[in-house]
């Protein structure tokens, strides 16, 4: 019996290619783009599930208040780390840690690598599993270093025993190689090539072992047994106890929620990626339903033509049950079919997508899991597609069937407007969306940023690079390529290095205020193209200026009325104010900076901003930028970034919103729109005698494209209506997370409909005008 | 006795209006017989051979199968009967487009349950019966409308129904294919075979053993 029902599904989808290609293509568009979304998903949700301890590891952030307003910082004193594992039992293990960027090198063979210095409970926290080496002796000598699988092969080849070995570190440090552990996945919130003892990176600071100064990394193991709570508990009374006068508290942030929840407002887990997991895991449902739809659509619409088969299986003895198992069936096989096309599609298109969300997925067909989820999708579509057209073809009475009375009945042409008027309106959403996104991302790109992005190189320093600052400066201008190089201590468009407990003159509770502090050369505002408002900016002459500071206009403004031009501020001694620069934007692109406090001097130099000259082909002015460091700086490979690229990167969640959304608008209309296509042209051959009639009786062809295109255009006029406010209200629930943002204007909605009764009306007239001119002869001759 | 109707009516409304499409039929049909059902379209030729065979209700009296009061019956259970004892041939053949001519007349048995080996051997037989083995692979689409009957009439015979019911069975054939297959049926009949022909032709109405008017629903005679 089910044999009969694959081998007549397999005929019956040959005899009606149009149809099946129809249905089937759209499905297999839908289960593509589901299964792309999911591997997304699986990936977001694995993150950092290879380390092993999931229910005891936790992050240590901080909250710090400032001006009433509680934020959270990754950022905790050095010396809590210790204190909270001899202190508060439960915590078995706690780690300091700081991530930094540092030169590699063996002979020529030089390497930039990302990585950690941390305690040595690190190695056990994190369950790092050690290929040579053990975790025992690993941090035993302090000149260690413990570096993955991938960086010492980079360092030392394939195959060759790394343990023992001696690397120089930012050309200076002779670094001891004692274990090598296996690489990372990719998908780790907190990723590193390699871990040396925090001490080496201490290097005997004395405010790294103070209360007030927050910089470290703090990672805890809590004990199988321990209460979280009473831990939690204890690690928010650590600071205040330690540090008298010191509010800030730290708490407990599990690994499961680094990922997804790790945006907080007001001290407290309000999202994060979570939001565009559950969106996009929305989106891929919603896509399927689509391509679900289309199937019932064509199915019910295709009617007709099965009614007579559903009346003689009736009359044969059939009952209603094995019908629908039938029709139930066929849908199963289109559906599994689809999903074979869409496995070939995901080959395809899983490198693009890669690209697109700078990931790298694999498909993984071995994966039982892949394999399951991609059986049950089908599984799931060809039975909810194949239910109401089953449900509904077999209801048909043999009598009336056979007889050839028209069976169209209310209903399902009423479901199946409802359906069609469904998919429009997730379209439209979709293009509304589409657009919204895209205006806001361009809104906040064209913001007036306070500085110049753009012929702006950024480059990391290093100690012999600022020990030769002044020749090098010297050799880039020579080129003729460079206008202006700068030094900072911190990266342009970033937050970080701030501080509290300011004075100043003009200013009440001005301790609470959060300001950022910016360690740059004289240069510093010419090459980033800040803008001075008043006063002048630093000399060249460094001694000079080393009690004299430059602020933001929001720093200057908290000084009270009249210029503040010449007033003091309290930090760890007097400055004075000798100009005021406009608000500049760093951070979070969206929101306000924080007021800004400049320096005079390079002491912490981490940066080199390079103006390059406009009318210079790039490419030259790259090429004359290394000689000079290759030059000047032999030992450290030429690397470097533009800023306008750092900013397009800070838009990245966004943007990546913005183009899915694009793509699934895009696949949303088309499959829609093969499911119109499929629905227009049974409706033209439904109709078939009635335009014969109409054309013999004198109608005009233009007159039967209007008739037949009517009853489509008022569904897309109806769609049109309930999806503006739907697109509304999620957009601007979406944009309320943004400080600065668009107003949704209503000509966006007029576009939207516009768009989409355009497309539908392509797709519709295609069938009423290949109806229209056909000869009436043949059409009513047929019977 | 195969069937029996008694004062049976079938009164349908249509836009508030009653209708009487059958209007007080009494018959008694005993096996073996061949009964040719005449009367001008509209007369309700159509509707009592549904109403006989199951597909549709009496509105009013009874109707008796095989001693079990069909109109009193559940609709699953008159299922079961109809799918044992009557086979259909119509007018517009009614082959399954996407099945072929061996899998058509497979179909029936399909619902029965009959296992797959009795199946094949069944099939077989038919198929030599009505020397179509040939033909066994072919699709509807393929045949000519003589044969088409042929396979309608093989279909609706292989389930070993007590009563045939034929709806205009020549209706869409040249009288040359019409005299075959009135052959055929005749034949039939003289196996045991009880069936119940609709029909507009005289010739055709006498190769049956008894003739019924109808007409405006009623028996006239």
């Amino acid at each position: 019996m089910i044999l009969n029902y694959i081998k007549i599904a397999f005929r019956s989808l040959r005899k009606n290619k149009g149809y099946s290609f129809l249905n089937i293509f759209g499905l297999a568009i839908g289960i593509t783009c589901a299964s792309l979304i999911f591997l997304w998903v699986e990936d977001e949700v694995s993150f950092n599930d290879n380390f092993a301890k999931q229910d005891q590891v936790y992050y240590v952030p901080t909250n710090q208040e400032y001006e009433g307003e509680w934020r959270t910082f990754y950022s905790t004193p050095g010396p809590l780390a210790e204190a909270m594992k001899t202190e508060i039992p439960g915590i078995v293990r706690a780690t300091r840690s700081s991530s930094d960027e540092r030169l590699f090198s063996i002979g020529d063979n030089a390497i930039n690598r990302t990585g950690r210095y941390a305690d040595v409970d690190f190695l056990e926290i994190f369950s790092l599993k050690f290929i040579e080496g053990n975790k025992e002796n690993a941090f035993k000598n302090p000149e260690a270093i413990v570096l993955t699988q991938e960086t010492a092969e980079q360092l030392f080849g394939k195959n060759v025993k790394a343990l023992g070995r001696v690397i120089k570190v930012s050309n200076r440090d002779n670094y001891l190689v004692t274990g090598v552990i296996e690489n990372l996945p990719s998908n780790v919130s907190f990723p590193f090539d390699w871990v040396a003892p925090f001490e080496r990176y201490q290097d005997g600071a004395e405010w790294m072992e103070e209360y007030g100064n927050n910089f470290s990394d703090t990672f805890v193991e809590l004990s199988p047994e321990a209460n979280f709570e009473t831990v939690d508990a204890g690690v928010r009374a650590m600071i205040p106890i330690k540090d008298e006068g010191n509010n800030d508290y730290a708490f407990l942030h599990t690994i499961k929620n680094w990922h997804l929840r790790s945006h907080f407002e007001g001290g407290k887990v309000t999202g994060g990626r979570i939001t565009y997991v559950r969106l996009f895991s929305v989106i891929a449902l919603i896509i399927l339903l689509i391509a679900c739809v289309n199937f019932m659509n064509l199915s019910t619409a295709r009617s007709e033509k099965r009614a007579n088969e559903v009346g003689v299986r009736k009359a044969m003895g059939s009952s209603r049950s094995r019908l629908m198992v039938q029709f139930v069936a066929e849908a199963l096989i289109m559906s599994f079919i689809a999903s074979v096309i869409s496995v070939l599609l995901l080959f395809l298109l899983l490198p693009q997508f890669n690209l697109l969300i700078e990931k790298n997925l694999v498909l993984g067909l071995t994966n039982p899991f892949h394999i399951a989820v991609l059986f049950s999708i089908a599984l799931i579509c060809g039975v909810f597609a194949g239910l109401y057209p089953a449900f509904y073809l077999s209801s048909f009475k043999p009598v009336e069937v056979l007889k050839g009375i028209k069976t169209t009945s209310g209903s399902a042409s009423f479901i199946r407007k409802g359906l069609v008027v469904g998919q429009f309106t997730i379209s439209i959403v979709f293009i509304i969306c589409t657009i919204l996104v895209y205006q806001q991302i361009q809104h906040v790109k064209n913001r007036d940023l306070g500085l110049d992005k753009d012929q702006l190189i950024s480059m990391r320093t290093n100690q012999e690079m600022i020990d030769k600052y002044t020749v090098i400066k010297q050799d880039l201008i020579n080129t003729g390529t460079v206008k202006n190089i700068a030094l900072s201590n911190s990266q342009l468009l970033s937050g970080g290095n701030n501080g509290s407990g300011l004075e100043w003159q003009g200013g009440t509770d001005t301790e609470d205020v959060l300001i950022s502090f910016r360690h740059v050369s004289e240069d510093f505002l010419e090459t980033t193209g800040m803008e001075l408002i008043e006063g002048r900016g630093f000399g060249e002459n460094i001694a000079k200026d080393s009690t004299n500071t430059l602020v933001t206009e929001s720093f200057a403004k908290l000084m009270g009325t009249g210029s503040p031009i010449g007033k003091k501020i309290t930090r760890d001694k007097d400055y004075t104010v000798i100009g005021v620069v406009k608000n500049y934007l760093y951070g979070d692109m969206y929101g306000a900076s924080d007021p800004v406090m400049f320096f005079n001097h390079n002491d912490y130099a981490r940066y080199l901003y390079i103006k390059i000259n406009a009318e210079v082909t790039t490419s030259v002015t790259l090429s004359k930028i290394e000689a000079v460091m290759k030059k000047n700086n032999p030992a450290f490979p030429f690397e470097y970034t533009f800023v306008d690229e750092q900013f397009n990167a800070k838009f990245k969640s966004e943007q990546l919103v913005g183009k899915l959304s694009q793509i699934f608008a895009l696949l949303a209309i088309l499959i829609s729109c093969l499911g119109l296509f499929g629905l227009s042209a049974y409706t033209a051959e439904q109709r078939r005698k009635e335009i014969g009639v109409r054309k013999v009786l004198g109608a005009s062809i233009t007159g039967i494209v209007k008739l037949l295109s009517k009853d489509f255009l008022k569904l897309v006029l109806i769609s049109i209506i309930i999806a503006v406010p739907i697109a509304w209200l999620l957009m601007s629930d979406w944009l309320q997370d943004f400080a600065y943002r668009i107003e949704i204007n209503w000509w966006i909605f007029i576009i939207a409909g516009l768009v989409a009764i355009l497309i539908a009306m392509a797709t519709v007239s295609f069938q009423a005008v290949k109806s229209a001119i056909a000869n009436p002869v043949n059409s009513l001759k047929t019977e | 006795m195969i069937l029996k109707l008694n004062n049976a009516s079938k009164i349908i409304k249509s836009g508030g209006k009653k209708i009487t499409l059958l209007d007080n039929i009494n018959l008694n049909v005993e096996e073996g017989e061949f009964i040719s059902l005449m009367g001008p379209s509209g007369s309700g030729k159509s509707t009592l051979l549904n109403c006989i065979g199951m597909l549709d209700n009496f509105t009013e009296g009874t109707y008796t199968f095989l001693e079990e009061s069909v109109h009193s019956m559940k609709e699953k259970h008159r299922s079961k009967l109809y799918k044992e004892y009557i086979g259909f041939v119509f007018q517009a053949y009614h082959l399954i487009d996407e099945l072929t001519v061996y899998e058509n007349i497979e179909t029936p048995l399909l619902y029965k349950d009959v296992k797959p080996s009795e199946r094949k051997a069944l099939v077989a037989d038919s198929l030599d019966r009505f020397n179509s083995v040939g033909k066994k692979d072919l699709f509807p689409t393929q045949l000519s409308g003589g044969q088409q009957q042929l396979v309608g009439i093989a279909r609706a015979l292989i389930g070993k129904p007590k009563l045939i019911l034929a709806d205009e069975p020549t209706g869409n054939l040249n009288s040359k294919q019409s005299q075959e297959i009135m052959e055929l049926f005749k034949q039939l009949n003289s196996e045991g075979v009880t069936i119940i022909q609709a029909t507009h032709s005289e010739t055709n109405a006498s190769y049956g053993s008894r003739t019924i008017n109808l007409l405006d629903g009623a028996i006239a005679s």
